[in-house]
């Protein structure tokens, strides 16, 4: 209640998530985790989820193109360059807050679609005649199991970490679609 | 304010809701139009030609599938543009009548105690309220929005109010 008007300073909530990120979002994380924990990998199940997964990752990657800003490929480039500069920043202590997934987020963002791909690429293979019981798709499916549940935990490891730097809550804003924001801290 | 009120307040939750309408139903079409094109693919494959109109059919739904799909999210992303435009605006507006509310207060020669009770003041604390939050006197109070009443010309709150009122209310140009 001080002398500062409209209450323009101190956290602001910021809407970047839309409802379509946020669903495709919960809906992979979903199905990722139906089929590694709950599925018989050999049955009909296993199959229809997968195919859902890369339904939904493939409209992602469609609102990557004509969504809005924030959910938008330019929004965020993949650049190890930017990457290793955030590493930097990080390390000199700097708290910039980014609105949309920050360099390193953002790196993990591709690793994780084309991870989902290759596994649903594969996973499509080995129900063909041509690949069927083909040694080297069924490797490369569980090589990219492996790759995925590695990058999932590095993802949320991630999350929490960036959480706890900048003070952001970056899961509820996954959910809630805003991100509170210190003003000052905003960069981008 | 009373909760049932508070949708009301808020317009923007309204588009909230009805952006979250359409992604659930931009996702379960996508879902329901891969299970089309996946079904033509496998008739497809199997290659039967009894089947013809039958994979005309599956074709076509699948095909209008896509383009209300399409469709849905051209009209998501205006919407979400839309609310993104309106919230902008909104935020502008605010961050002017806060300049406006500073530039008044400088005028007047506000001295850094009376800005903080007319600040109060616009937000609807009235005198007891101020003099909690400040942990002064009531009568202390009074005297400064008697002051500040008098270097802004006005003869009470109420009039106080509507100086910003007719500056919110005003014409741009």
């Amino acid at each position: 209640m001080a002398g500062t008007p409209g209450g323009r300073e101190g956290a602001r909530e910021i809407r970047v998530w839309d409802p379509l990120v946020r669903l495709t979002h919960w809906g992979v994380a979903l199905g990722v985790l139906v089929n590694s924990a709950l599925t018989d990998p050999d049955g009909a199940l296993h199959e229809q989820v997968g195919y859902g997964v890369l339904a939904l990752v493939v409209l992602r990657l469609l609102w990557c193109i004509v969504g809005p800003k924030p959910a938008r490929f330019s929004a965020f480039p993949p650049s190890p360059a930017a990457a290793l500069g955030h590493l930097r920043a990080m390390l000199r202590g700097e708290r910039k807050v980014h609105l949309s997934h920050n360099p390193m987020g953002a790196l993990m963002v591709y690793n994780l679609w084309l991870t989902l791909l290759a596994l649903s690429a594969t996973g499509i293979m080995m129900g063909t005649v041509t690949f069927f019981g083909v040694d080297w798709v069924e490797e490369l499916h569980e090589a990219a199991f492996g790759w995925l549940m590695f990058s999932v935990a590095l993802h949320v490891g991630g999350v929490l970490f960036d959480q706890w730097r900048t003070g952001v809550p970056l899961a509820r804003a996954m959910v809630t679609g805003r991100k509170r924001i210190q003003a000052e801290r905003l960069d981008g | 304010m009373t909760p049932w009120l508070r949708p009301l307040m808020r317009p923007g939750d309204a588009d909230e809701r009805r952006a979250a309408i359409l992604a659930w139903m931009i996702v379960l079409q996508a879902l329901c139009a891969l299970f089309f094109i996946g079904d033509v693919l496998a008739d497809l494959r199997a290659g039967n030609d009894d089947t013809g109109t039958h994979l005309w059919l599956e074709g076509s739904v699948a095909l209008v599938l896509c383009i209300g799909l399409g469709v849905l999210m051209y009209e998501l992303r205006q919407l979400l543009m839309r609310m993104e435009r309106v919230t902008t605006t909104l935020r502008a507006a605010r961050g002017e009548m806060a300049e406006v509310i500073e530039g008044f207060f400088a005028d007047w020669g506000l001295t850094p105690a009376e800005r903080d009770v007319a600040l109060m003041i616009l937000k609807g604390l009235d005198n007891d309220s101020i003099a909690t939050v400040r942990g002064r006197a009531a009568g202390t109070v009074r005297a400064q929005s008697a002051a500040i009443y008098a270097k802004a010309g006005v003869d009470g709150r109420t009039q106080f109010l509507s100086l910003f009122m007719e500056e919110l209310l005003a014409d741009p140009d």
